[in-house]
């Protein structure tokens, strides 16, 4: 059981008051709660203060009596919560500490002390509930982020603790590891198991959790039993930040707009080791407008960034032909051409101001100093980052944080852009600020690739849709009605197995 | 019962058949013999013998490839100063040649270091500290280091990357392609690190009780060959050490 009982909490050195407020809340042994809320909603902070993560690791102001498991937490060390409360993270790659997955799932209970039998015993439990037994014996280098991030569950069901906390679990993940995921915690529901789960993707918990809380600036705004909250509209939703709760909303067909040049794939081949088998990706022909959105669609491992990485030259093994309106292009000439923003885009933010972030692009240019400048605060403006000029990139937020790496692409002039998983962890709003951006993008008649796992996102920018398996192109079509089902099938859950 | 690591009960091939302590003090022996031998007389042979080593346990781990590179950088870095001396001027010697010569004392004691770091997984390397009583504090963080290694290829590539596709940081300004690339690498490498600590310490990584360790480590008679070995190389090295001193 958990109780908070007036719990308020500030990070040290917070910025805008970061933390939570107020908060008066139980959770009965057995519940599954969702804690939902735009970014920096006090959701993360609130499962932190579950796992004594508060105060114990990230220190700050704590005020305020919280009970789990009729243990004080601030007056716990972080080992004596470990048995009672489990904790899985968002960022797959960044959650794990062994290299191998079977140490990783016993890595707690050693911790702990456990006795050696009785870890065989938890271990086993583990692998079977949770069905990894096929990733037994890999390193967690060679894992996808969906395959880590079952391995972190098992590692935290090993222990068998009675409370689960998950901090945006879903972020990085496609949907059919969402649904595995999914029969996780319904696995933990059916043993009586308290899990309380921070998301803003709300549509694969709507036949899961009992409760949803609402967090808005720290405070709790709205506590309801799911049949409650199954009751507000998609609009009601979006009005509250957060992310529709059905899957796919049919986009609106394509308008035909006048696409003026091509980009052509001619025998496009890459494959990983040097045989040239097991081959990553293998495209015939391709041919698409410039102008396009192109939303590129599969399950994780299917060949989506590898496809990115090709197009920007980035892989020097790739094989084939690539035009851009008639004219071959090689491969020095596409890196020249293209852009990756990246998942995480803190890898290409190089300078200590938004201002030079951009400048930097046109170092190579011959254009006067003058004309640069302007041209850079044209960019910004257009893009909205004029009043972030002096910033350091680093200190902005993730979206905004993309939008300086997307307008360095500007100013360098690209023509084609690659996006990977733009939107993993983004609330609804940032979701559409992204959108926005493609769209405007879009205008300005460059050639954009979408890699997602985001339904609302495809919805909201995208106008053509490619599917990729097993390294194959199976549908490269602009968006129709017909390609509108395929699309909703693709992100529709599938039900457990 | 499933088949896993965490049931194995003695050291196979991808362990190189030896206990972690085994392959520590190898490791220790090693280069330490190497880099403060001086390299003439009686030393110079067990350089050699030592030398081998390392070819030796690539030949056991299937690395053919890497076993013939070896041979090849190392027999180079023998031969070829040797030759050149006599013809290059003196500075070139000290700057060029002599880095080559001094690269055959250490080529040998990384490799030792790539066996320890490759053939020991994390939860074998804490046995093997816990065995002999060595301090958390100085376990967890070297066996963080185990982990990160491939993490820092991982964004190191990503950074390098990011820098190719905007065309930033070429050789023309080598201060400017340093921070370039430093930068980025060590803000993601921080943040990886931070959520690192907060996933393990959820975990029960600071907990004062005595840590059960799954993986069985102990030493067999390859280990016992092995100790036997570096005692006798440790026998050498003094008796040539006293030789050169002209004591005996």
């Amino acid at each position: 059981m958990i109780e908070f009982k007036d719990v308020n909490f500030t990070y040290q050195n917070a910025k805008n008051d970061a933390g939570i407020h107020d908060i008066n809340l139980t959770i009965p042994q057995g519940q599954v709660v969702l804690l939902c809320g735009v970014s920096g909603c006090g959701k993360t902070t609130l499962t932190r203060v579950i796992n004594g993560l508060v105060p114990h690791f990230y220190e700050g102001m704590l005020s305020g009596e919280i009970t789990v498991c009729g243990k004080k937490v601030p007056n716990c060390e972080l080992h004596e919560l470990a048995p009672f409360v489990g904790s899985v993270f968002q960022n797959p790659k960044s959650q794990f500490y062994t290299v191998q997955t079977d140490t990783e799932i016993v890595f707690a209970c050693e911790n702990v002390g456990m006795e050696r039998s009785l870890i065989y015993k938890n271990f086993e439990y583990a692998v079977k509930d949770l069905s990894v037994s096929h990733l037994l014996g890999k390193s967690l280098f060679s894992l996808s982020g969906g395959e880590k991030q079952k391995i972190a569950c098992a590692s935290v069901a090993a222990l068998q603790p009675p409370i689960i906390v998950m901090d945006e679990p879903s972020s990085n993940l496609d949907t059919r590891t969402i649904s595995e995921l999914r029969s996780i915690i319904q696995i933990w529901k059916s043993k009586g198991k308290t899990v309380v789960i921070a998301e803003h993707r709300l549509y694969w918990l709507m036949d899961l959790v009992d409760r949803v809380v609402y967090m808005k600036s720290g405070r709790i705004q709205l506590d309801t039993s799911i049949e409650n909250f199954r009751k507000l509209s998609s609009d009601e939703l979006h009005h509250l930040g957060l992310r529709a709760s059905s899957a796919f909303e049919a986009a609106e067909s394509a308008k035909n707009f006048g696409y003026n040049g091509w980009l052509e794939l001619e025998n496009l081949r890459f494959s990983y080791n040097d045989s040239g088998k097991n081959e990553a990706l293998n495209i015939e022909h391709l041919k698409l407008p410039k102008g396009a959105v192109i939303g590129v669609l599969g399950h994780n491992g299917a060949g989506k960034t590898t496809l990115g990485r090709c197009l920007c030259g980035l892989e020097k093994k790739m094989k084939g032909v690539v035009r851009l309106d008639g004219q071959l292009l090689d491969r020095k000439q596409r890196i020249k051409l293209s852009y990756v923003v990246m998942q995480d885009v803190n890898h290409q933010l190089f300078t200590e101001s938004v201002w030079d972030e951009v400048l930097l692009s046109m170092e190579k240019s011959d254009a006067a100093q003058e004309q640069k400048e302007g041209h850079a605060m044209e960019i910004l403006n257009w893009l909205g980052l004029i009043e972030y000029k002096e910033m350091h990139p680093m200190s902005l937020s993730g979206g905004q944080k993309q939008r300086v790496a997307i307008a360095s692409a500007l100013a360098s002039d690209k023509e084609l852009l690659v996006y990977d998983e733009p939107t993993s962890g983004l609330d609804y709003h940032h979701m559409l600020d992204v959108a926005y951006t493609v769209r405007e993008m879009k205008m300005l008649n460059k050639l954009q690739f979408i890699i997602t796992h985001d339904s609302e996102l495809v919805t909201h920018c995208c106008d053509y849709i490619m599917f990729i398996d097993d390294g194959i192109v199976r549908i490269c079509d602009p968006l129709g009605s017909e390609l509108n089902k395929k699309v909703q099938t693709f992100f529709e859950l599938h039900s457990n197995k | 019962m499933m088949f896993s690591e965490i049931y194995q009960k003695t050291a196979t091939s991808k362990q190189l058949y030896l206990d972690p302590r085994t392959k520590i003090l190898l490791c220790i022996t090693v280069s330490t013999i190497i880099i403060s031998g001086s390299g003439t007389g009686l030393m110079q042979y067990l350089q050699y013998v030592l030398s081998l080593l390392p070819l030796v346990f690539l030949i056991i781990l299937k690395k053919y490839k890497m076993a013939i590179y070896y041979l090849f950088i190392y027999a180079i870095a023998t031969i070829v100063p040797g030759l050149l001396l006599p013809y290059l001027p003196p500075i070139l010697n000290l700057l060029f040649t002599g880095i080559i010569a001094f690269s055959t004392k250490l080529i040998p004691g990384m490799m030792m270091a790539y066996f320890l770091l490759t053939t020991t997984s994390v939860s074998e390397f804490v046995a093997a500290m816990d065995k002999m009583h060595i301090t958390k504090k100085f376990t967890v963080p070297i066996s963080v280091m185990f982990r990160f290694f491939p993490t820092i290829a991982e964004e190191y590539k990503n950074v390098r990357d990011a820098m190719i596709l905007r065309g930033v940081g070429t050789l023309r300004n080598p201060m400017k392609m340093l921070e370039y690339r430093m930068v980025p690498f060590l803000m993601s490498v921080v943040s990886i690190g931070n959520d690192l600590s907060a996933s393990a310490l959820t975990r029960a990584l600071d907990a004062p009780t005595p840590r059960t360790n799954v993986c069985h480590i102990g030493f067999t008679w390859r280990d016992i060959v092995m100790f036997i070995f570096s005692f006798i190389c440790a026998i050498f090295y003094v008796v040539a050490l006293l030789q050169q001193e002209g004591i005996l």
